[in-house]
Parts: C-alpha cells; structure tokens; sequence
C-alpha cells in the first residue's frame, strides 16, 4: 500500500494573510474605542506592550513550531512538553478563546453595520447582524471551500489599503490638543488596556497551529510569525495615534464605531464607506481563521487521545471536520448572544480571549524550556532563540504575562479561570484515562535517574505487546532500585528523507499506534513506560544511537530466530546491537502465546547467571518458578556422581544469578548425549533461557552450539541473554 | 530510473472518487513511463493529516487499483498518494520530483485519431516533438502542427518551425502522411488554439512561461485547457 503524502500547500503570502490579516483583521476597527476609553492618547503604549508580549512568544512559538511542524500549534507543544493536564488546560484554552474571539469579530461585524443606517438600531440588531454573519461563516465551513488564497489575498489586500490609507490621511488631521494630556489613566490603565488589545495578536497563534501546511516551514514559520507581529503593532500603534489625535480620546470611547467616526472628520461619506465595507471584511475573514483554526486544535487534541473521537470525524461527502465546526460555532452564537444582556460585551469577550492565549503563551515558554532541558531525540528546530537571548526570552515572557493578567478586572480573571477550571475537570474526566503522554517533564527536571531501565525496541505492532510484556516483567524485578522504566524505541527507517514532506506526522501517528499497544501492559504491569520516536537510516545505529542517549541496563529485542549466514548472525539489524550494546542484551523468539514455566540453562558459559535471572524475572508473569537444568555426561556407572556435580553447577549458578534456594527449581537430567538431553527436557518447558557463550578473540558474536540449537529446534519460546560487556 | 529511455508523464488522478481510466488514455499512453499521481482534494478547513487518517486506506485502494489498469511489461509506472489542498500545487512538486516530461490532463474523447500539437517557436520545441513522436509512433492517430504569426510578420520563420517539427516527427518513425501543419497569421495565439481544438481529439501543449500576472491569478494553460475540454498533455519546461 502506497504511504499518503502530506502536501504542504501554505505559501509565505498565504501564511501571511491567515496570521497578519486576522491580527490587522476585525481589532483594529473595534478596539480603538475600548483602548482610547481605558488608556487615552497613551493606549499606543498599550499596543506595543502588548505586541512585545507577542513577539516574545512569537519567538517561542517559532522554535517549537520548526522543531515540531505538525497542526495544534501552543496546544500540541504544551501537551508533549508538560503532558496531557496542561496540554487539557491549554487545548481548551486555545478552543474557547478562539470562540470568543470569534463572537467578538462578529459582534463588531454587527456594529459597523448597524450603526451607519439610522432606522437600524440597538443592541438587538448588532446580535442578530452578528449571529447572520456567524452563520454563513459556519455554514461555508460546513460544507468545505477549496483553497481560495486569490481571493483571500485580495480581500486582506483591500482592508490593508483601507487601513493605511486611513493613517496615512489621518496623520495630516491630528490636533496635537488631543494628545493631551497623554496617559490620563496612569500606568495601571495601560496595563489593563493591554489586557484588552491582546486579543487582537492571536493570528499568529494561528500560523502555528497550520504549521504542518506551511511550506518550507523552517523559513516561513519564523518568519510570517515575527514578520506579522512587528508589522502589525506599528500599524496598531499609528491607528492609535491617528484615533485619538483626530478626535478627543474621550468621543471615541463612547463610540461603537471608532474608526468610522474618526474617518468621518477627514474623509467625509467616501471614507465611513471604505471603512464599513473593510471592517465586515476583516471581521468575516477573522472569524472565519478562528473558526479554521479551532478544527485545528480540536483535531490536535483528538490526534492525541485528549478529544473525543466523535467530535473529530469528518463529513462523508464535504470532508470537512464538520461536528467541530458545528459545535465551535453553536458556542459563539451563545457568546453573542450574551450581547443582549451584557452592556459591555466587547471588551468582555476581547479579555476573555486573551486571557485564554496569555495563559497558553506563558505555558508555552514553559514548553520551549522544557524542550531544550529534556532535549528529546526527534527535537530539532530549524530556527533557535539566539543564546543571548534564552532564557531571557521565555522568562520575560512569563513575567509579563503574569503583570498583564493581574491588571484585568476581577470578572475577567473570573471567567478566565472558569475555562482554565474546564480545562483541568475535562482532563480528570476524560483525559486521564485516555491519553498516554505524560509530557517530557520528568526528563527536563532530572535527565538521569538510577532506576532500572529497559530499552525495547519495536517495530511490529503484532508482536510488541509480548515483548513490552517480557520488558516489563524484567524492569519490574528491580523497583527496589527505584521507579523502573520502560523505554519503547520505534526506529523510523528512512532512506532518503524529503525534507518537504511531513516525516514529523507520520512519526507521530507511528508512535501513537504504539502507545496504544504499550499502554495497557504498561499499567497492567505497573511499570513506567516512555516511548522515544527516532529516525535513521541504518537501524541497528540509531538502535545503538539510543542505547546511548538512554544509557539502559537492559535491551530487549525481538528475533525472528532464523540465523542468517550471509556475514550476518541474526540479521543485519540486530548483530551490531547484539556485539556492541554496552548493558545487558535479550533476544526473544516467541513461538508460543504463554510464557508460563520457563527453564534457564545453568552452564559453564559466562552468561548462564544472567540466563537464570531473566528466566526468574520471566517466571513472575505467570507467577511461576523457573527451573536451572544442568546436564551431564554419567561418569563411569555411578549416576550419583554426575548429578552432585550437576547440583553443584545448578547452586553456584544461582548464587552468581542472586536467586534464592525457593526462588526456583531444579533439574539435573544424566544422560550420554547432552545436546540432544538438553533439547528433550528443554522443550517440555514453555520458555527457554540460554546465555549466548563467550566472545571469541575476533569479535565476532559466538553463539555456541548448545544456544543455536536451541534457538533453531525448539517449540517454545526462546530468549537468548547476554551479560554485560566487560570490554 | 526508467526502465527505458522514454520519456515519463504524470497522470493525476482524484482518488477521493472512484473514476477509472478511459481505455483510450491507456492505449495512449502505452508507449511512455508514467508516475500516477493519486491526489485526495482537502478542504481547506481540514488538517491534510486528518483527512489522511480517515481515508488513507480507501484512497490507496483505489490509487493500486487504477495503477494496474495502467501496468504493463515494458515500461514503468510508479504510484503516488497524496493528500493536498491545492492540485495544482502538488502536480508541480512530483513533476519536478520525479523528473517528468509532461503532464496529463483528463478530458472527454471516444477515440484519439486526431491530435493537435501548438508550437511556440523554440521554446521546448524539441521536447514536445519527441514525445509526440512516442506516442503516435505505435499508433494510426494523425498529428496537426500548430503555430500562430502575428499579423504583418514574415511567415516563412513559422513555416521554418512548421517545416523543422514535421522532418523530426518523420526522422523519429511516423509516416510523412499522418503529418500535416496549419500556420495562423494573426489573431489571438490562445483563441486560435481554443477554436481549431473542437476538430481534434487530443492536444499536446507546451508549457508557458507564466507572467506575473498568471502567477498571482492561477496559472496560464487553465484557460484554454477549461475551453477545449478535450485530454491533453502537457510538456514541461525544465531548462
């Protein structure tokens, strides 16, 4: 079957005016009256305070996304980096603060409308105006689109123009009495303004959260995302100075319609028109990314086992997420709704939405934090916060959110919580006994611990569980050494990587499966599991190549158990590991379901101790005792003889191995054939442990007559151990 | 690597729906290698990769079960899947990917007895001659050559052109007799092709240069590809 490519079809121009044109988009009609009202001439400060926070996490935002250039954008890096409780918190976040942003565009779509035709008036009419457009919006995203960026482009294009030409012209008309005094609200005032505004710098969140589309995403994510936010506070900042130039800060605070009314002084019916018509566009066009940008998260967190499935299917014939859609927009129609009681919705629904993206922006530092501490294997971003500036940037970015959150009103702070508080009950209801990830926190707190550790590497989802459960029942005769773990590795072989194309998700998706299978014996055996997702092109390197960066006691592999003679011994992915892995290697053949009575070999052979403890540790699967064999040759006629030496091979054995006397069985078979005794009893067992035999002088792995027999002959299953590499 | 040193065609095909090739096309497209591209349209309020995680099964059925239509002994053809946004996008990267001379075109036909071939003067004159000369060499169709003076100007340079095509088609196997030119002096080159086209069968274009015009509004072969409705093919331009 032929592998789906993902195309990535988001060019630079389009990337742009999905981020840029939702930032310039609806704020910047609405907002001047609600920031002239609370700062004055001085809600410019306001602006670029909030577009600094912005760009900060913009900066962040940008290192994750090139690392990581899959859909969900904040959600998905908070979830990988912190696991599925923030990830809940910031999933719901992004989806709720989208929303309300989304009835905010439409509810400022509404006054632009209504307040030029005089017959049309009030509230009632804003909502019902507002609800319409929300509507069509819905119900195009309903039935799909087709990647239009022509006419988005000139769309954008026109509300830009509009837009700058009103500054342009207005910078004529400021009467420099307006602009003072400057800050009539003080410090405090434009703090909380920025609280107000911020909503408007959500657009790049939403180049993020397309970032698997998004071609040539180590140049054009950055890029449109820094680009965007710089551009798009200067443009704020000089609306702001033009708004409250031309007009006393106090007329344009009452107004629902700022903009409008500022144009009207310089520019006459010519202008109120250019800018009603601009403003419907941009508050359509910006629902509609928010509407876009919602599936997206919505998916994020399906993709991850955080949302239900049910929500996340898409439509037989349209293809189109459309339950999430449905469900995003029956929401923001509540949300406008509330227009009808609530005086100052506006603003309400603006703080709101950015007090959902500031909390989502602070855990994303967190994130990036996390990220470089732990430093997974699969992390490796194209675009990298300067040195001079990390730490700086992610914990200026904390800080600042925390400052502009504590200046929003009590009800703001309220409701925000409420979502972060929904957020937190979907995880304990939903999540925790769904998703897997527990996020990469363990690693950056403390990279290292001592705890018995055992690498598995997997491949075939068919024979995964046996071999997690094998690992699982070795790492678990060690919890007296502290909490062990579990490490899953899945080695993605890639010949030739394309660099366009989304290796990133299908690693995911890959890994998901195995989740998925590792979870339940996972819990079932109350060890800790972590999965680690690689890509190379040779298999047993990066195998070793995670030996390395894990450094575990144990690695346990799957064999075929057919020996290839073509230079190799196991096969050519397996030797390499087999010879060089510096801890304890097992190799398992299973022919059989039960693991039930195992037998170890109790020999000569350096690695018959090691042999007897993993039969030992294997045994408490099905919580049997395994039994050490020794055969000998009879000496002379008196089989007494040999069996007291074979006991004594059998004792010393397990005491090298550490076992107990009621810890297992024994067996002692006399007999003038050993090999062909030890095949006969062997095979009555379910489970064979041999130890490989020593190394000869070249290096090469010896197997040992006895131990590949066994491997080629027996019925049960069979697992060959190795010691630890002296050399 | 092709199996041979004949040219390759990518065929897009919808595999979002279930459409199988028309016979013809395979007849056609016999004599040369083929990457069959098999794209699943993403809306745009859909993640490529959840659209992916729904149908992938289904798209590659489909996709395995066109390319056997179109397997055969002597040449290759290689599947791809792939699930985009924008068609056009994608038939651009696995061309250029898999170094493919042309690009199919699907458009309604019974039979391809006739088919029409619009110079451009030199550009990639030489590539659009030798794959037309693979694909009627095995085949009765016979081939018209195009080219389209402006009014006023010396017609023998077009007739040069004409004339330079013909003698390679016939130096490359096709019998003298299934070539025929027309040479148009004046007139829109693009409303020439699109009203001689309603005679033909099938047209094999060359690829225009797009102006910046073409290149903010969609690119330049759509419009006549939309009014012939006829298949096509169209030839690269790769220097």
């Amino acid at each position: 079957m032929s592998k789906g490519q993902l195309e990535r079809n988001i060019g630079f121009l389009e990337a742009m005016t999905l981020g840029g044109g939702t930032m310039i988009g609806a704020g910047i009609f609405i907002l001047p009256g609600i920031a002239a009202e609370g700062a004055g001439p001085a809600s410019s400060v306001s602006f670029f305070i909030a577009g600094f926070v912005a760009l900060l996490a913009a900066l962040s935002l940008s290192e994750l996304a090139t690392g990581m250039p899959i859909a969900g954008g904040s959600y998905h890096y908070v979830n990988r980096a912190l696991g599925g409780f923030f990830g809940s918190i910031v999933g719901w976040g992004m989806w709720t603060g989208l929303m309300f942003a989304s009835a905010f565009y439409m509810i400022g779509f509404g006054q632009y409308l209504v307040e030029p035709i005089p017959f049309l008036d009030g509230r009632v009419f804003v909502v019902l105006l507002g609800l319409i457009g929300l509507s069509l919006i819905v119900g195009v995203n309903y039935y799909g689109t087709e990647e239009s960026s022509q006419l988005q482009n000139v769309m954008i294009g026109a509300e830009t123009v509009v837009v700058l030409a009103y500054v342009a012209l207005g910078l004529f008309f400021i009467d420099p009495n307006n602009l003072e005094p400057f800050a009539p609200t003080g410090p405090s005032g434009i703090i909380a303004t920025t609280g107000v505004v911020f909503v408007s710098f959500l657009g790049f969140e939403i180049i993020a959260t397309v970032a698997g589309e998004v071609k040539d995403p180590s140049r054009n994510i950055p890029l449109t995302m820094i680009l965007s936010v710089v551009l798009v506070t200067i443009l704020y900042a000089l609306v702001m100075i033009v708004t409250t130039g031309v007009l006393p800060y106090q007329a344009i605070g009452d107004s629902l319609v700022p903009v409008s009314d500022v144009a009207v002084v310089f520019a006459g019916a010519v202008g109120v028109v250019a800018i009603v018509a601009a403003a419907a566009i941009a508050a359509i066009s910006s629902s509609n990314s928010s509407v876009l940008a919602a599936a997206r998260v919505n998916f994020a967190m399906g993709r991850d086992d955080l949302m239900s499935e049910w929500l996340n299917v898409t439509h037989d014939r349209f293809g189109t997420p459309h339950r999430a859609i449905i469900a995003t927009g029956a929401v923001t129609a509540v949300l406008i709704a509330a227009g009808l009681q609530v005086e100052t919705i506006v603003a309400l629904l603006a703080e709101v939405a950015s007090f959902s993206f500031l909390v989502s922006y602070s855990l994303v530092h967190v994130a990036l934090v996390v990220f470089r501490r732990a430093d997974p294997e699969d992390y490796d971003p194209s675009f990298k916060i300067p040195d001079v500036l990390y730490p700086a940037v992610p914990v200026l970015g904390v800080v600042l959110t925390v400052v502009v959150i504590s200046q929003m009103a009590p009800i703001i702070i309220l409701l925000g919580l409420g979502i972060v508080g929904l957020g937190v009950g979907w995880y304990f209801v939903y999540v925790r006994d769904h998703a897997i990830d527990r996020g990469l926190i363990d690693e950056a707190i403390t990279p290292t611990t001592d705890a018995y550790r055992v690498l598995v590497p997997v491949a075939n989802p068919d024979t995964q569980q046996d071999l997690i459960r094998l690992a699982a029942a070795t790492a678990h005769a060690h919890t007296d050494e502290g909490t062990p773990e579990l490490v899953a590795v899945n080695v993605l072989q890639v010949a030739d990587p394309d660099p366009q194309q989304n290796v990133a998700a299908e690693r995911l998706e890959h890994q998901r499966d195995l989740l998925d299978g590792a979870r339940d014996i996972a819990a079932e055996m109350d060890v800790q599991l972590r999965t680690v997702a690689m890509t190379g092109e040779r298999v047993d390197e990066t195998i070793l190549e995670a030996i390395g960066d894990e450094e575990p006691d144990q690695v346990l592999l799957g064999w075929g158990g057919t020996l290839t003679r073509q230079g190799h011994v196991f096969g050519p992915n397996l030797d390499a590991v087999v010879e060089d892995a510096p801890c304890e290697v097992t190799l398992v053949t299973l022919h059989d379901d039960t693991i039930g009575n195992p037998v170890a070999l109790a020999g000569p052979g350096p690695h018959s101790p090691v042999a007897a403890r993993r039969a030992a540790e294997f045994a408490s699967i099905d919580g049997t005792v395994p039994t050490l064999l020794n055969v000998q040759q009879p000496m002379g006629d008196d089989n007494t003889t040999a069996s007291e030496r074979g006991n004594g091979v059998i004792d010393d054995v397990a005491e090298r191995a550490g076992l107990d006397p009621e810890d297992y069985e024994r067996e002692v078979v006399v007999d003038d054939d050993i090999e062909a005794a030890i095949l006969a009893t062997a095979d009555q067992f379910d489970t064979i442990c041999v130890g490989l035999s020593e190394r000869s002088a070249a290096s090469r792995v010896m197997f040992g007559t006895i131990a590949e027999r066994i491997s080629q002959e027996a019925t049960s299953n069979v697992g060959i151990v190795r010691g630890w590499n002296e050399s | 690597m092709p199996l041979t040193g004949d040219s390759t065609i990518l065929v897009p095909v919808d595999v979002s729906i279930t459409e199988p090739p028309d016979q013809v096309i395979l007849d056609l497209l016999k004599p040369v290698n083929l990457v069959v591209l098999g794209y699943y349209p993403v809306p745009k309020q859909t993640a490529p990769a959840h659209l992916k995680e729904d149908h992938e099964a289904e798209a590659a059925e489909r996709l395995e079960s066109i390319v056997s239509r179109f397997a055969r002994g002597d040449h290759e053809v290689k599947d791809v899947l792939v699930f985009t946004k924008d068609r056009q996008d994608t038939i651009d990267r696995i061309a250029e990917q898999h170094d493919c001379d042309a690009v199919f075109v699907p458009g309604e036909t019974d039979t391809i007895d006739r088919i029409l071939v619009p110079l451009r003067g030199d550009v990639n004159l030489e590539r659009i001659v030798s794959l037309v000369g693979e694909l009627v060499r095995a085949s009765d169709a016979t081939v018209t050559l195009f080219h389209s003076v402006p009014e006023g100007t010396d017609p023998s340079q077009g007739e040069f052109i004409l004339r330079g095509a013909a003698d390679r088609l016939t130096e490359g196997g096709v019998d003298r007799d299934r070539i025929d030119w027309q040479l148009s002096e004046g007139g829109s080159p693009k409303r020439n092709i699109i009203d001689l086209a309603v005679d033909y069968d099938f047209v094999v274009l060359g690829e225009a240069e797009p102006s910046l015009r073409d290149r903010i509004l969609g690119a330049v072969l759509t419009p006549i590809l939309e009014e012939i409705e006829k298949p096509a093919i169209i030839v690269r331009d790769i220097e």
